[in-house]
């Protein structure tokens, strides 16, 4: 039996293979679609791109310079449609990779230890730049579409965006603060309320970014409880006996000290107020006086002693017990930004990032008969 | 009547709200903390967000 051998069939002329090119993709874009072209190049989910591409950006940053030279660099898809470009290699995609993943590699390390002048200046550059991207494609649903001057043009108008809204911002805590939070309340209510009637006509987007700086800003203050007033600088008292005290001790932005190891204190307690708006409270004590504080801190630190705690919203009571015939200071403060400390010596507790220094743990409340927990 | 742009109408809305809320902190009517305002914000951010997310979709 012979087997049968089927017909030839008639085979179509064979197609010249498009070369495969790297474009920023226009279908998968989240700023500019760079991670949904090299998905899209590489055959991956660009979500593994993206995710990558983030946990790079936690370490030394050198993806947000590869976004970048990636956005200059590499050229949009072109729309459905539309003739192909003027043709390229396969080779020459290649060699944008590889020249990118070359520059990020010989900038990389540099970015990492921070030794370079220009590497340090190029990724904050980076950053602020998608930043802008990212506003003004909030702002305008512009995208990094084009060439690099109208990328650069975008990221440009975004960061100018952001700088008018953090300005609004700190007017908006400003006014707050000095006790015009209630105006700005209702100037914020009056524009929400102006929006919305404004969206049976067309809308009016642009005022979107700047009411809600302004809110936020309010806001920021509002949930520090900051108190302004008081006025600005480095406010120091010593006063030589408890009838010296004032009621209260204020100060709006600074620092503030109250150093009582001079002061004549009599038996029994002794009350103090302070309050800052933003900045430092420091109580000095002599050593054989016992401290009750308590402290509300919108944002920062309480540091009595040996003991602290710090972050938002922070509520601080401590209500030790005077030794029979001691004196105690019942200390009340109200910090809106800033630290609270009670010490017996005058020294920086805090360093220049506001973290506690390591701290000497026989330096306690030593003038108290007992000590109550009651931090809270 | 004409559709109404809806970031406008939602960020309108929205921003009233969170406008009343700080006039009644301002007025003591109630305590904000950044406990109580962050979610607060956060949510007004979001629904600003989404409102403009689905106006570009449409």
């Amino acid at each position: 039996m012979e087997a049968q051998v089927p017909p030839s069939q008639p085979q179509p002329p064979a197609q010249p293979q498009r070369p495969r090119r790297l474009y920023r993709s226009r279908s998968d874009r989240v700023i500019g679609g760079v991670c949904g072209g090299l998905g899209r190049y590489f055959g991956i989910d660009p979500i593994i791109v993206r995710i990558a591409a983030v946990v790079l950006l936690l370490f030394g940053g050198a993806s947000a310079l590869a976004y970048l030279a990636f956005l200059v660099l590499v050229p949009n898809e072109p729309p459905e449609g539309a003739p192909p470009p003027p043709a390229r290699t396969d080779r020459t995609s290649t060699a944008t990779i590889v020249a990118i993943v070359v520059l990020v590699l010989v900038g990389g390390p540099f970015l990492l230890v921070g030794g370079l002048a220009v590497a340090g200046i190029a990724l904050p550059l980076a950053v602020l730049a998608l930043i802008g991207l990212l506003v003004w494609w909030l702002v305008s649903g512009e995208g990094a579409d084009g060439g690099a001057g109208d990328v650069a043009r975008r990221a440009a108008l975004g960061i100018g965006v952001l700088l008018v809204c953090f300005a609004i911002f700190a007017g908006g805590a400003w006014a707050a603060g000095v006790g015009g939070g209630a105006v700005a309340a209702g100037i914020v209510i009056a524009a929400g309320l102006a929006l919305t009637v404004s969206a049976f006509a067309g809308g009016f987007r642009l005022l979107l970014l700047p009411v809600l700086a302004l809110a936020l800003g309010v806001g920021f203050v509002s949930a520090a409880n900051v108190d302004l007033h008081g006025g600005v600088g480095q406010r120091d008292y010593r006063p030589a006996s408890a009838a010296d005290l004032r009621d209260r001790y204020q100060i709006g932005m600074g620092q503030l000290t109250v150093d009582l190891r001079g002061a004549d204190l009599p038996r029994g307690d002794t009350r103090l107020k302070l309050k800052v708006g933003v900045g430092d409270a420091l109580v000095l004590v002599p050593r054989d006086v016992c401290v009750a504080s308590s402290a509300d801190v919108g944002m920062g630190a309480v540091s009595v002693f040996d003991r602290d705690s710090g972050g938002l919203d922070v509520e601080w009571v401590d209500r030790p017990a005077a030794r029979a015939e001691g004196s105690r200071v019942v200390v009340d403060a109200d910090v809106g930004v800033g630290a609270f400390e009670v010490q017996h010596e005058r020294n920086d507790r805090f360093d220049h990032r506001g973290r506690f220094d390591q701290r000497d743990s026989s330096d306690g409340n030593e003038g108290c008969g007992t000590t109550a927990p009651g931090r809270a | 009547m004409p559709k109404p742009d809806v970031p406008s109408l939602v960020g309108g809305l929205v921003l009233a709200a969170l406008g009343v809320v700080l006039l009644l902190d301002r007025l003591d009517a109630i305590e904000l903390s950044f406990g109580t305002f962050a979610p607060i914000a956060f949510a007004a951010m979001g629904a600003i967000l989404v409102a403009l997310g689905l106006s570009r979709r449409a």
